[in-house]
């Protein structure tokens, strides 16, 4: 049993790490209808601006918000230079617009830095009241261990989901952008600026994908092509989730990661195993949407003549 | 009743075009060898077989995605399954090549429909990560089942095209006293049979399944109005984008050799998409030229080094591919396709006129320039007069 929820909890922490990518996907997928293959490259960018200033200021709490603003201007920046030009064009454009983007981020950042990959310090740990939070070290939980970092990673998803829920709900810029989403015509018709509203909308999505690649740096080295494999299971969580649900991808971000976990751990060695989990996760993945179409939460869309 | 055609000069250009792009590389390296580096020979033919061999995945990806209108992120698992079942047929059971690229494409196209009848369910991009998730899996399938397919380190293939043409060779050396070499010989097998895939590409977007493809794509609602059974031309439109596939498959088997799993890696699904996308969607030319523009292109940062004065940092190749991407999809929305139908349309009158409106309008803002120069004191009344050329007309 032990082993079981060793596996949930290592689960929940890599769930978090794709939910987290996974949410800044459904963010610009939600105001533009473009799935952004650069979103995996940009937090590894940002991750990597994040190494540089650690470097220099040697203090986490320092680069933690500057490569937040970062992010967001780098977000700001991509959707006024880059995807503006080609807003009207058909989808698939977009998306191969972003994967211009993917291929110049990551060739910029070998460039810059290198391949060799790099550790990456984790939060340290901070004492309030007594309680330790972030640092090194695990905490015993009953029937298991849960890692100090993996606890931070959960934290951070559950913080940055409620920040956004609150962000969304009760401010008017949240409020102007859910309506842009929703309909981009009648917004501009009372007043909303669309064209700002969708560079908010990536300078957030950049930043969430930042905090992602900030935690998931400690995990696995950092180094030019470590969100790849992060960013599919992002993508499959965002659709398992329903591309247009912000919780969605929460959601479908622990279900791919523990999932994983468990396959990796419970199937059988010789045909599926480890070696097998993308497989099997994808699949479970797929036979998700031949029930559900359009994910877990996401909207049903209704065709009309 | 009379069937409007496509002009016939338009069409001629086309295929002159598409006999250039397929053509020009092989006569260069054989006529001019002394012009190019020594490696150029067999490299450039090398390249101009990869370019025929992604033109007809493209093809068949644009069937799906340019006439039908279904996402696929995932071809790259056809294209392993038609060069994986080559690969294994011809070094395993000493099979002929070209029966093994037919059955690859057969085998390819069976499981496209299979997987075209749950793609059914999804549209847009949910369909797209699906497939992503095909061409992800693919490489891990081909890995763990190594009984099969002989797992991480691949096949070697090394096809002796060149002693299985005996007929053909001895007639091109009789009568041309041309002697091609294997390498040439397998580039003769890739553009044949990308010649015939075009040819059956273009019988098919024109015909009854084209024009239902079509009708499906821009409204599934109004195709099923019409008595088009949507369920079964998706299916089909599945079954022939992944036989497209296998073919290729089969094709890169020869072309490269070496089949292994991480030949097909997602990356390689991901470029087939970007190919039509740029090459223009809906369009036989566009795959062809997009297949084309795929192999050149990340080469393109090496030729720069032959201007003299001129250079490019080498490991910046991959982020000039993308910034290329990024302004074809700016400044030319249709592809390449759309690019050179835009060229087809202005008239030569027209485009003399235009650059005679572009010198007069050059010749005015030099001599402004100048004007403002010399005289810099003068007011903007002898100015307005003096420096419009179009004023006068």
């Amino acid at each position: 049993m032990d082993e079981f929820w060793q596996q949930m909890i290592t689960g929940l922490a890599t769930g978090s790490v794709y939910g987290l990518l996974a949410l800044a996907i459904v963010l610009i997928y939600r105001s533009t209808n473009v799935l952004n293959f650069a979103q995996g490259e940009m937090a590894m960018f940002t991750t990597f601006v994040g190494w540089s200033i650690w470097q220099w200021s040697g203090n986490y709490w320092v680069m933690f918000p500057l490569v937040l603003l970062l992010a967001a201007a780098l977000g700001a920046f991509i959707e006024r230079v880059i995807i503006r030009p080609v807003e009207w064009a058909p989808t698939l454009n977009i998306i191969i617009v972003t994967l211009g983007l993917f291929a110049i981020l990551n060739n910029v950042a070998t460039w810059l830095w290198g391949g060799i990959p790099k550790g990456f310090p984790a939060p340290p740990e901070i004492h309030v009241v007594g309680i330790k939070f972030f640092g090194e070290g695990a905490l015993d939980i009953g029937p298991t261990v849960i890692s100090y970092h993996d606890l931070t990673i959960l934290v951070f998803a559950v913080g940055i989901m409620a920040a956004l829920y609150l962000f969304f709900q009760y401010t008017p810029i949240g409020l102007a952008i859910r309506a842009t989403a929703q309909n981009p015509v009648a917004s501009r018709l009372m007043g909303i600026r669309v064209g700002r509203m969708l560079t908010v909308g990536w300078s957030l999505s950049a930043a969430v994908g930042a905090v992602a690649g900030l935690l998931i740096a400690h995990l696995i080295l950092l180094q030019p092509p470590m969100m790849m494999g992060v960013l599919l299971y992002a993508f499959a969580a965002a659709v398992l989730g329903g591309l247009d649900s912000p919780v969605g991808a929460i959601v479908g971000g622990l279900i791919i990661g523990v999932t994983e976990n468990l396959v990796g751990t419970y199937t059988p060695q010789e045909w599926l195993g480890p070696d097998m989990k993308l497989t099997v996760t994808l699949m479970i993945m797929v036979l998700v949407l031949l029930v559900r179409p359009t994910g877990i939460f996401g909207r049903r869309t209704l065709r009309r003549v | 009743m009379k069937r409007s055609r496509p002009r016939p000069t338009g069409r001629l250009v086309v295929f002159a075009l598409l006999a250039f792009f397929l053509f020009w590389w092989v006569p260069l390296s054989h006529v001019l060898p002394e012009w190019v580096p020594v490696s150029f020979g067999t490299y450039r033919t090398y390249q101009a077989s990869l370019i025929a061999m992604w033109a007809i995945v493209a093809l068949g990806l644009n069937i799906l995605t340019g006439y039908n209108g279904q996402i696929s992120l995932g071809h790259g698992a056809f294209v392993a399954v038609g060069g994986y079942t080559a690969a294994i047929l011809m070094v395993d059971y000493n099979w002929p090549f070209p029966v093994t690229i037919i059955l690859g494409g057969v085998i390819a196209g069976v499981l496209g429909f299979l997987i075209g009848i749950p793609a059914l369910r999804l549209t847009g991009p949910y369909l797209g990560i699906a497939t992503l998730g095909l061409a992800l899996a693919t490489p891990q399938i081909l890995k763990k089942y190594d009984g099969l397919t002989h797992g991480t380190q691949g096949i070697n293939v090394r096809t002796e095209v060149h002693d299985q043409v005996g007929v053909l060779r001895d007639f091109m050396h009789d009568v041309f006293h041309l002697d091609f070499n294997n390498d040439q010989w397998i580039y003769f097998l890739a553009l044949f049979t990308a010649v015939v895939m075009i040819v059956l590409a273009l019988n098919i977007v024109r015909s009854r399944i084209g024009r239902a493809f079509v009708a499906i794509r821009d409204s599934e609602i109004a195709a099923q109005a019409m008595g088009i059974s949507v369920s079964r031309y998706k299916t089909m439109a599945f079954a022939i984008s992944a036989f497209y596939g296998g073919i290729a498959g089969g094709t890169y088997t020869q072309v490269v050799g070496y089949v292994s799993p991480e030949s097909f890696n997602f990356l390689l699904s991901i470029n087939f998409l970007t190919t039509i996308v740029v090459g223009g969607l809906a369009s036989i030319l566009g795959s062809v030229l997009g297949a084309a523009g795929l192999v050149v292109v990340p080469e393109l940062p090496g030729l720069v080094s032959f201007i003299p004065g001129a250079s490019l940092p080498a490991e910046l190749s991959w982020a000039f591919y993308g910034a290329a991407l990024i302004l074809v999809m700016i400044f030319a929305p249709y592809g390449l396709a759309g690019l050179f139908h835009r060229m087809m349309r202005i008239r030569p009158a027209q485009l003399l006129r235009r650059l005679g409106t572009v010198y007069e309008s050059g010749v005015g803002a030099l001599r402004r320039a100048l004007a403002s120069q010399g005289q810099s004191g003068s007011g903007p009344e002898d100015r307005s007069s003096e420096d419009r050329p179009d004023a006068k007309r």
